[in-house]
């Protein structure tokens, strides 16, 4: 550390308190292995033309149903596709409707919450009244009918899933901008004349960002699992391409020959998810002062 | 208490109705329509016509709502592809729906509650950190997926249970039990891993409460410190959770059943985007809708009963 370093710390708050959350973060070997592994899966889903050994859809008819080998690090599907292959590139799937679906649900969620619970009053009502609505659709369902409506695709049920999420970040973002707009700061930008939109992005916006962190590394998991199950039911990637789902979908008529078909995909979505899952866990602790004691 | 029931159920006959536009309209953006799904194969336009006709689909929309909703609320939701009534069809899947849900439920809640209460009691011990880690992994596993594995290794290996279908517990008890383990397993483990760890946080705080300090000054045993003081109002949260997992429970009964063959509510919303049958989905979606609008209402008045603050304010989300 040098002394230039060291000083700037001290003196600017902000990259002090960077610092220290950095510190209390590697402090937790439970995060760290999820950022580690949540990053190794972000990584595999963008490198996947790179690093895998076999194209997706490449077949092998020598060596159909075949156990794990030096050829086929995980064995080979009911066509002689290399299932580790296939895992890498149905990362992307998974990773691209986790973090598009998260987006899209924060796009939607966030300035109706903050507009509802900074403004109160009858926005706040009718808000409230359109969450309850979206919530008394459970996601599956709303899925289930875009995918009636639009066909069946990845883009589709990224959209459903994004709107699936929306109610309960909604009801987060209303929470949090109803207590920030009592804080002084706010309230001493309404007295110097500051705007409604100037409050709103620079003060009461960032002041949730921690909260909304932690919100969004839960919400990736869910819409990665969410994605699972739609492809798996055929509701979501079709196939040839490769997703998560649809190898489990496949492996079902072969449960009793080969298991291992619906063992290795279903490893990779746990792993995934618990990644990214222990990965909150961290930044929950580290962020919410709630639960920092 | 009787304001404040009315207020809520005022409330829910208002989502009620605007879930009911909201499927009403949904249906008309289907492609094609129903009038053109009637017709089948026959795409010619006298034939549509004379169908939309009879059905009423050429008079304006909000006059098409009407008729709907009136039939709709009357019982009648019309006759899906194969001319069968449509109540009648749902009506006869959702008591298999509610056996499988009220199963996973009670497994989900009994699992989830007591792990809760033991990790919270015996707080950063070893039994603690086994209930953390497990409900972490009960969150993060797909549980379609914990659904195949146990198929491969209770039904493929073991043969101890069989890998799906459904008897009715009228006709033969054991053999519907049976059945209906695993997948009651399946959808009750994400459950429990949510209620896990709301119950040990809700326990944790209270555990740390005055009241619960008074009792343990007054000499009370342990036991009913924890069971009668602690846990009471620790079940508020318990109460507000598995209500509010409700949507993931229908959920997971759809995707459940899907792997269970389980010929339930689950099932027949697939069944009815397979077969592109307009008039089931729109009666099973509204039907789904309004169910879980009423048990969130019944959630609510529970809530009132165990927590009297709640009837003053008059609002469950703190």
């Amino acid at each position: 550390m040098s002394f230039i370093d060291a000083t700037a710390a001290t003196i600017n708050p902000r990259a002090r308190r960077r610092r220290l959350l950095r510190k209390r973060f590697l402090r937790r070997p439970l995060a760290v292995v999820g950022l580690v592994v949540s990053l190794t899966f972000v990584l595999a889903a963008i490198l996947a033309p790179v690093i895998a050994p076999y194209s997706a859809g490449a077949t092998d008819f020598n060596a159909l149903l075949a156990h794990s080998s030096r050829h086929h690090l995980l064995g080979t599907d009911e066509l002689g596709r290399d299932v580790f292959s296939r895992i890498l590139w149905g990362a992307r799937a998974s990773i691209e409707a986790g973090v598009l679906a998260t987006g899209l649900a924060m796009a939607v969620a966030v300035p109706i919450g903050i507009v509802a619970g900074y403004y109160r009053g009858w926005v706040d009502a009718v808000i409230a009244r359109l969450t309850d609505v979206l919530l008394a659709f459970p996601f599956l369902i709303v899925a289930v009918g875009l995918a009636a409506i639009l066909g069946p695709s990845l883009t589709n049920a990224t959209i459903a899933l994004g709107v699936g999420a929306a109610p309960a970040l909604i009801r987060v973002a209303r929470g949090e901008a109803l207590a920030l707009r009592e804080e002084d700061y706010v309230r001493a930008a309404v007295a110097n004349g500051a705007s409604d939109v100037r409050i709103l992005a620079r003060h009461v916006l960032p002041n949730m960002l921690s909260t909304l962190i932690v919100q969004a590394t839960v919400a990736i998991p869910a819409a990665i699992i969410g994605e699972a199950v739609l492809s798996f039911l055929g509701l979501g990637v079709q196939p040839p391409t490769p997703s998560w789902g649809v190898m489990l979908a496949d492996a079902q008529s072969y449960l009793s020959q080969a298991p291992r078909l619906a063992v290795y995909p279903g490893i990779a979505i746990f792993l995934c998810s618990l990644s990214f899952n222990l990965l909150g866990d961290g930044l929950r602790d580290i962020l919410d002062p709630r639960t920092t004691r | 208490m009787g304001g404040f029931l009315l207020r809520k159920a005022g409330a829910a006959l208002i989502v009620v109705f605007c879930s009911s536009l909201v499927v009403f309209a949904g249906a008309r953006a289907l492609p094609g329509g129903p009038a053109e799904a009637l017709g089948g194969e026959n795409r010619d336009p006298s034939v549509v016509a004379a169908i939309k006709h009879a059905y009423g689909l050429d008079k304006p929309l909000p006059v098409q709502y009407v008729k709907w909703i009136g039939h709709a609320l009357r019982g009648d939701l019309g006759l899906d592809a194969r001319q069968l009534p449509v109540a009648h069809t749902i009506v006869t899947r959702i008591p298999i729906t509610l056996e499988l849900a009220f199963l996973a439920v009670l497994i989900g809640t009994v699992l989830g509650v007591v792990a809760g209460v033991i990790a919270a009691v015996r707080r950063g011990k070893l039994s603690d950190h086994a209930a953390t880690a497990s409900a972490l992994v009960g969150l993060s596993v797909p549980h379609f997926w914990l659904g195949l594995m146990m198929i491969i290794a209770f039904a493929v290996d073991l043969h101890w249970l069989p890998a799906g279908g459904y008897v009715s517990f009228g006709a033969h008890p054991i053999q519907n039990l049976e059945h209906m383990v695993m997948p009651a397993v399946v959808l009750g483990t994400g459950l429990s891993a949510v209620l896990m760890r709301q119950t040990r946080s809700a326990m944790l705080t209270s555990l740390g409460a005055d009241y619960v300090r008074t009792a343990r000054a007054k000499g009370l045993s342990e036991w009913s410190v924890i069971g009668k003081h602690a846990l009471r109002n620790s079940l508020i949260t318990v109460t507000t959770v598995v209500g509010l997992q409700l949507g993931a429970l229908i959920s997971g009964a759809v995707i459940t059943e899907q792997i269970f063959v389980i010929p339930g509510f689950g099932r027949l919303t697939l069944e009815a985007i397979d077969q592109r049958d307009y008039t089931l989905l729109q009666g099973v979606v509204l039907v789904a809708a309004t169910g879980y609008v009423v048990v969130n209402l019944l959630v609510d008045v529970v809530y009132s009963l165990l927590n009297p603050r709640i009837r003053v304010s008059g609002s469950v989300t703190p």
